[in-house]
């Protein structure tokens, strides 16, 4: 063997044993992830392509013999359907509430418990818990919390002097809704701008107070600009949850009786994510609620592909650790 | 004096919003617990129990069968977090420790299926669970599992690719191969990655509601279904003290497995830090 390779090319002949073992590094490569590769075309890349194929057909979830070619039809109805188009305003309201608020609060919870006070780990626990409690668990939370009667909420509103019997999941759905959004995942932005923090060197902060400045300034040229990466992964994240909220309003739609899969949340909360769901696993209409979810996809893409090109003017990634 | 005024004033200001925020934080929590305790008809009547009802807890594993909900949930997250840890701890291994050509753009990919919003893929996956008749069964967890989860994946190779490199190089002189290196030198030095994502996972199908509401049904389904709608009385009406008492007893073992599971992961990154 070593004969032949030496009669065809001298050279070949001297790598041969490292491009063997390089193959063989290969398809141990390939065999180690495949358990990843075989789910990832069977419960990926295939269903990919039939959601698309889905998008630009009739499909109704059940018969194959009817589905019809229908092209850009679906996509075209999506801008003409005034159901699609509330629920995509709302749900950039809600996001244009709940994302600017969760950035701000996740920064102040972190920089509170990043001092030098005692029970930091309690507190911590306590703003870290609401991020692992079940959806459904959080739903009932703020269910109970502002039930008109039975609710914490009403009862401290009365102390203050204002109405008594608000009825919050009818009246001001969002509200309840950008609240429970808010508090649910404060634990883990926090989490996350922690870490940013611990990785800022202490002595950058100290240098500037030996120059004077004051922790205002610290906290504003130091401290904002070195977590600018955190600020910016947060807020990309933040975004992309937002634009995909589905279960929490139908879980907190007024009534706690029988609940259903095919649960309508008040209009106010009629989301985006919600009505896609809705068109296809109770109307049945998989070829149009495939076109909407492809078009969320695209409206995610967009977003994240505009917050890229921004990021560079705002930030930082100036320094190695 | 003024120097006393103003540690005082310090610690007014480190405590006061501290305190605040944590207070907002817990109350909604506290007040399932205090309404949990109440009788019903102190339910939208007096702000607190007059004698902790106890029997509401009981109601809550009576009037459902909740002992079996809650153990088709452990079934269901225990068997998810397993596989799916273990595939991923695997393939994260391949693609830290692994060269072959294709291998940057294939882990690029592992990360782009995290940007694709869960229901695009789920529907047409639903349409196959339906069409192979997989539904009403735990069978699309398992699958789920066994293709690994791309965050858990990306965790891993992060994890392993700071592990020495001379180890792998020692156990190949020995004769070792890369699965007997994986389960001998990686998996038992991974404890806190591997803690940190079962936990995760586990968490992730226990709290489930979109998943098992539109492929379970009946005796099948989870905790989590069960538990969202209220427990009602023999004529209908809703018993939101016992239901309280349901959610406390749902969500409970969850934080008593992140306090256990956290002086593991603690004592993981000992561990791993001594022998690093």
């Amino acid at each position: 063997m070593t004969g032949a390779a030496r009669v065809l090319d001298r050279p070949v002949a001297r790598v041969a044993p490292w491009r063997r073992r390089g193959l063989r590094r290969a398809v141990t490569f390939y065999l180690l992830i495949s358990p990843w590769l075989i789910g990832f075309v069977l419960l990926a890349a295939i269903p990919l392509v039939m959601a698309f194929l889905m998008s630009l057909s009739n499909y109704d979830g059940l018969n194959l013999e009817y589905v019809q070619f229908v092209g850009l039809e679906n996509y075209l109805r999506a801008f003409t359907d005034p159901d699609a188009q509330h629920a995509l305003g709302r749900t950039l309201l809600l996001m244009a509430v709940v994302v600017p608020f969760s950035l701000a609060l996740q920064l102040a919870l972190a920089l509170l418990v990043n001092q030098r006070i005692r029970f930091t780990s309690l507190f911590r626990t306590i703003f870290y818990l609401p991020y692992v409690i079940p959806v459904v668990a959080a739903a009932w939370v703020w269910k109970i919390f502002v039930d008109p009667t039975g609710g914490l909420l009403n009862a401290l509103l009365g102390v203050a002097g204002a109405a008594v019997n608000v009825r919050w999941l009818v009246e001001y759905p969002t509200v309840v809704l950008a609240l429970l959004t808010i508090w649910g995942a404060a634990g883990g932005g926090m989490v996350v701008f922690l870490a940013g923090l611990q990785g800022i060197p202490a002595e950058y902060r100290e240098a500037a107070m030996i120059d004077g400045a004051n922790r205002l300034q610290v906290t504003r040229h130091i401290t904002l600009p070195l977590l600018s990466p955190v600020i910016f992964f947060n807020l990309v994240t933040g975004i992309i949850a937002t634009l995909q909220i589905l279960v929490q309003p139908m879980l907190l739609a007024p009534g706690i009786l029988g609940l259903s899969p095919g649960t309508v949340p008040p209009r106010d909360n009629y989301l985006y994510a919600v009505h896609a769901y809705l068109e296809i696993f109770v109307k049945q209409l998989f070829g149009y609620g495939s076109a909407l979810l492809w078009l969320l996809f695209g409206v995610v893409l967009a977003l994240t592909l505009v917050l890229f090109k921004t990021s560079r003017r705002w930030v930082f990634y100036g320094i190695e650790p | 004096m003024s120097r006393r005024r103003s540690t005082a004033t310090d610690a007014t200001l480190r405590y006061l919003p501290v305190l605040v925020a944590a207070t907002a934080f817990a109350l909604p929590l506290a007040w399932v617990v205090v309404t949990s305790l109440k009788k019903q008809s102190e339910f939208g009547s007096s702000l607190l129990p007059a004698a902790p009802q106890l029997a509401n807890y009981q109601l809550a594993l009576s009037l459902l069968d909740f002992m079996k909900f809650a153990t088709n949930s452990l079934v269901l997250s225990s068997s998810y977090a397993l596989i799916v840890v273990m595939v991923s701890a695997l393939v994260g291994y391949g693609f830290a420790r692994h060269r072959a050509p294709g291998r940057g753009r294939l882990f690029m990919l592992v990360l782009a299926t995290l940007m694709v919003p869960n229901l695009v893929l789920f529907v047409p996956q639903f349409v196959i669970f339906a069409k192979l008749g997989l539904t009403n069964t735990y069978w699309p967890w398992i699958l789920w599992a066994l293709g690994g989860s791309p965050f858990a994946i990306f965790l891993f190779r992060q994890f392993f690719a700071t592990f020495p490199r001379e180890l792998d190089d020692a156990a190949e002189v020995d004769g070792a191969g890369p699965l007997r290196i994986f389960f001998q030198i990686y998996l038992p030095n991974a404890g806190p990655a591997l803690a940190a994502s079962a936990i995760f996972m586990f968490l992730w199908v226990w709290g489930d509601y979109l998943y098992p509401i539109l492929l379970l049904n009946g005796d099948n389904t989870t905790l989590a279904v069960k538990m969202s709608s209220a427990y009602v009385d023999p004529r209908g009406n809703p018993l939101q003290t016992v239901t309280m008492a349901g959610v406390v007893l749902y969500v409970l073992p969850l934080i008593a497995f992140f306090a256990a599971a956290n002086r593991f992961i603690v004592r993981g990154i000992v561990t791993t830090g001594l022998k690093g």
